[in-house]
């Protein structure tokens, strides 16, 4: 039995006119692959083309070494079974019985289940951790609870192979990673493979075997989610200018406008992280020094989009102090987040580079412990206030 | 622990079946109940001794013989099957077009019956016919509702979409309503009552033969569709669903629009267009049973649409004896609330 439960090759699918052409990879058995790629670039078609619902347009694609269109369908059914977006949510059905519909392409004429059967339904359930919802109509249950039992249902039909398409959309962050925990541990222990179109490129990053990423058309990369998830890829593939991805970070950050004016942070040793998504978020251009390459703060402050002032260890650090002062110029404020009685060469840099600044009379806010911005928000807001009351008497 | 919820599991569904089972005993003993009700009262009324006993020896002579055997045992028997067979049209349609709302008629089947009974009843097309007359309301009815449902099958070999489906059988409903309501404006006087009351459907008068029609064309496929209630359930999560299960959609969808039309078509040729039967029954069962599953409803739809229009019938005859009150009258009586009923609370989700 090869390994390779699904495979396409040079696939071309759409609606009479295509969508995404030219589409080829193979999925091993046992992987999580993520699909990721901006809303209507046809995601959901690729997955119902896979999945026989509409024809291919070119190409063919292969489920378990056979083309998929010469299996019957209710061949099909007991090697993959799907997800989909659609709030399926019938009137007056128990979960127990909604689970048990996924046993249609095992059972007989009238579709009554056997005690194998039965265990199958029980398993599914508990697979998804959803045992204690037997009893319940499934159009009561919550957004969370339903998805977790749609997905029992697709279990209960013992696919190999599982499209999803978005399973985690409309859940809160409790059941979105309680169901992609889920979908990874089934990769696991059931050898199970996952197709799934998602949205979160941390979660995708996080739990992918690898990553297909679709746009403008075509299969733009595919691969390990390391190799393929870099900041750039990223910011291409959804066309970001506001916000950046870290792949080190494994998430989104969302960059300010700009608008509020420029601010310099003086940190590092990962605490200036708050403060920097936090004026990020007040809308200020940031600058940022002098850190260490590998600090945390320096992935945090790149993801935000900041100039960040670095210095290597042995290297001369008077240009790199002379180049923090002349990009602190302008800026309308300085926050000080150094920790004081720490003596690394950053630090003691930090530090003479705080005294410049003090110099030349900026306003200096200094962080709490650990970096707390607590003394920043109170010091903005005060700053706002003042701003605004002219505005406030005049009318 | 995993033993467990199997057995536990097993129990449950145990329990729901054994109580499925209670109310389908309670439903089948008020049909035969109804039926003998509706032999032994009218405008003369009987024992049901006296009743049984004619039952049991079809050869007699005396008035009471004549009045079940050649009307009253029609009409109970036209009751049941008419009303089971509008109800399972009915569930079908609202499984297939997963809206609650939907009834047999909504494809225009007795928009286009009544476009053609209109035809023989107010012109005189009707007059040139007389070789058939006694069956000439039915067999026009049929011609119409057949007629509206080949154009609505063909039609949806060609539409992807449940509910664009849904909106042409409306359009056809209009398009003959406007037909009729032309004739209607055209027709002289008298003709007029005649075909409002046939508009409203009635279960009177209805001949061996016909009953004969009914049982062997309607049974077979209300038998036919109970067979197919396992993909009916796969319908229950819409066709996607269903085809990623293994359903033959294109198939499947045939067959559901072509019985229930059938079976829609069947009752309005010979009774006229009775209304709310199919649309409220389906809602009245699935509650009762507490389920969706087809397997429980097809059967169970049957047995409560025989039970309400049987009753329905009787309040008919009974009420305003001796005149008689079209069956619609007293089936949108019951249903109408029970539909508005139904889309307030949508906290039943139904």
């Amino acid at each position: 039995m090869s390994n390779i439960i699904l495979a396409c090759d040079k696939v071309s699918v759409g609606y009479k006119k295509p969508v995404l052409t030219n589409i080829s990879f193979t999925a091993e058995r046992g992987s999580f692959i993520s699909m990721l790629g901006p809303n209507g670039v046809g995601k959901t078609t690729l997955l119902r083309t896979i999945s026989k619902h509409i024809p291919g347009l070119a190409g063919t694609v292969y489920i378990d070494g056979r083309v998929n269109t010469s299996i019957k369908t209710s061949e099909l059914a007991k090697i993959l079974s799907v997800v989909m977006t659609d709030k399926a949510a019938p009137p007056l059905l128990s979960v127990l019985e909604f689970v048990s519909l996924g046993r249609h392409p095992h059972t007989g004429f009238m579709g009554f289940l056997s005690p194998a059967d039965q265990e199958v339904v029980t398993d599914s359930l508990l697979a998804v951790r959803a045992e204690g919802l037997a009893d319940r109509f499934i159009d009561q249950l919550s957004d969370g609870e339903r998805q977790k039992v749609v997905l029992a249902r697709a279990l209960a039909q013992e696919p190999r192979l599982l499209l999803l398409d978005e399973p985690t959309a409309h859940l809160d962050l409790k059941h979105r990673v309680e169901v992609m925990g889920i979908l990874r541990g089934l990769c696991r222990t059931r050898d199970l493979t996952v197709l799934a179109a998602i949205h979160d490129v941390d979660v995708a990053s996080k739990v992918s075997d690898l990553v297909l990423t679709l746009k403008g058309g075509t299969l733009r990369d595919v691969g390990r989610p390391e190799k393929v998830l870099t900041a750039k890829a990223v910011a291409d593939l959804y066309d970001f200018d506001q916000a950046g991805f870290s792949a080190h970070l494994g998430g989104i950050e969302i960059r300010g406008d700009g608008l509020a004016g420029k601010a310099f942070v003086v940190c590092g040793q990962d605490r200036g992280a708050q403060a920097y998504r936090y004026l990020s978020k007040k809308g200020y251009d940031l600058a940022t020094g002098i850190l260490e390459r590998s600090d945390l703060d320096a992935y945090v402050a790149g993801a935000l989009g900041a100039k960040v002032i670095f210095y290597e260890d042995g290297t001369d650090p008077e240009p790199v102090l002379e180049k923090a002062t002349l990009e602190m110029e302008g800026s309308a404020f300085v926050v000080d987040g150094t920790k004081k009685n720490e003596q690394g060469p950053w630090e003691a840099l930090s530090v003479r580079l705080l005294k410049k600044a003090n110099d030349k009379g900026f306003k200096i806010i200094s962080l709490g412990e650990g970096g707390d911005i607590g003394p920043l928000t109170q010091a903005l807001e005060e700053h706002v206030s003042l701003d605004k009351q002219p505005e406030a008497l005049a009318s | 622990m995993e033993a467990d919820l199997i057995l536990h599991n097993r129990l449950l569904a145990q329990r729901a079946t054994s109580r499925r089972m209670t109310v389908f005993y309670i439903l089948g003993a008020l049909v035969l109940i109804l039926g003998v009700v509706n032999l032994m009262v009218g405008s003369i009324s009987y024992k049901v001794s006296e009743i049984l006993e004619v039952l049991f020896s079809p050869s007699g002579t005396s008035d009471l013989h004549f009045i079940v055997w050649k009307i009253r045992l029609p009409r109970t028997l036209a009751c049941i099957m008419g009303g089971a067979y509008l109800a399972a049209s009915g569930l079908l349609l609202q499984v297939y077009f997963r809206n609650p709302i939907v009834g047999p008629f909504i494809l225009g089947i007795s928009s286009g019956a009544t476009l053609t009974v209109s035809l023989v009843m107010l012109t005189a097309l009707g007059l040139q016919l007389t070789y058939i007359t006694p069956f000439l309301t039915t067999i026009a009815g049929m011609v119409g509702a057949y007629g509206v449902m080949v154009l609505v099958v063909a039609i949806a070999a060609k539409v992807r979409q449940g509910a664009t489906l849904l909106i042409v059988g409306l359009m056809m409903g209009y398009i003959c309503s406007s037909v009729t309501s032309i004739l209607t404006a055209l027709a002289e006087k008298e003709k007029i009552k005649g075909f409002v009351l046939w508009g409203m459907g009635s279960f009177s008068g209805f001949k061996w033969i016909e009953i004969s029609i009914m049982f062997v064309v309607g049974g077979l496929l209300v038998l036919a569709i109970y067979l197919l209630s396992k993909p009916l359930n796969a319908f229950l999560l819409g066709e996607d669903y269903a085809a990623s299960m293994g359903v033959s959609i294109r198939k499947f969808r045939l067959f559901i629009l072509l019985a229930a039309s059938s079976l829609a078509g069947l009752v309005t040729a010979m009774a006229g267009p009775v209304a709310f039967i199919g649309l409220a029954v389906p809602h009245m069962a699935r509650l009762s049973f507490a389920t969706s599953d087809n397997r429980i409803l097809v059967p169970g739809a049957c047995l409560m649409g025989a039970i309400v229009t049987s009753l329905c019938d009787l309040i008919a005859r009974m009420w305003l004896s001796p005149v008689e009150l079209p069956i619609s009258a007293i089936t949108a009586f019951f249903g109408a609330p029970i539909v508005i009923a139904l889309l307030l609370k949508r906290g039943v989700k139904l």
